[in-house]
């Protein structure tokens, strides 16, 4: 039993950096691999796997989107649904990164992983778009 | 002979090659489809989505590549991690997102 937690200790023992407060780096994170020592190769290949989760989601937001816009073409309202879904898309894409290298950075030190607000926005986002969706089928 | 110890359980490596060929392959499909709503505002842009399926392609090739090499390395118990690949892949997915977003506010907007 020691009487500082751990992830104190590891950062000072690393001397790691605290989190620069400059925007690029806010949304563009150092490279995490250069802090902290390699945790289980399993912990890293599952963080991988929620990134590349991320992406694809990115990615179906963006094909549902276009889809919307390309066979809904005569539905009035149609253009709302695709631009929300699109720009929900961008907005998951723009954080998947960030979110790879803070949780790489905080495994790497023994931390634990940082908490984020995205999967509650997505859950929100996704439901309005769904209730818009609805609204547009009733009305036309 | 069998190995003493099960290499990779619950074939983690496997797992995540298999998610690296679902992003490639979710990159083509809407790289098509950005192809076919690019189109529509003007010809020459499909190419953007024609990008998009070429680069998710070679991703296809090269995730399929890197999962061999990964092979010794994991035997050996070093770090997997590959930050170049996530930073790649991440920046061009904001690319393809943000263009798909702007093409369908310019073509709402015509």
């Amino acid at each position: 039993m020691t009487s500082t937690p751990d992830h104190e200790q590891n950062a000072y023992r690393q001397g790691a950096p605290t989190p620069t407060p400059r925007p690029l780096e806010r949304w563009f994170p150092r490279d995490p691999t250069t802090v902290g020592d390699d945790p289980d190769y399993r912990f890293t290949l599952a963080n991988e796997r929620t990134f590349l989760a991320w992406v694809r989601t990115a990615l179906a937001l963006s094909a549902g989107g276009l889809l919307a816009l390309t066979v809904l073409d005569d539905v009035r309202g149609e253009e709302f649904l695709g631009i929300a879904l699109l720009a929900i898309s961008f907005l998951t894409a723009a954080t998947a990164y960030r979110r790879w290298a803070l949780n790489e950075r905080a495994m790497r030190l023994n931390t634990p992983l940082p908490s984020s607000r995205l999967p509650l926005l997505m859950a929100i986002g996704v439901a309005v778009v769904s209730l818009v969706a609805a609204l547009i089928a009733a009305l036309n | 002979m069998r190995p003493d110890t099960v290499f990779d359980p619950m074939l983690q490596h496997e797992r995540t090659a298999l998610a690296w060929e679902r992003t490639a392959i979710a990159s083509m499909v809407s790289g098509t489809l950005l192809a076919r709503r690019a189109a529509d505002l003007h010809v020459s842009l499909a190419a953007l989505g024609l990008l998009q399926v070429v680069l998710g392609a070679a991703l296809l090739i090269w995730t399929g590549l890197r999962y061999e090499q990964l092979h010794a390395p994991l035997r050996r118990g070093e770090s997997p991690a590959h930050p170049d690949a996530v930073r790649i892949i991440g920046l061009t997915t904001v690319g393809f997102c943000g263009a798909a977003t702007v093409i369908a506010i310019a073509s709402a907007m015509t």
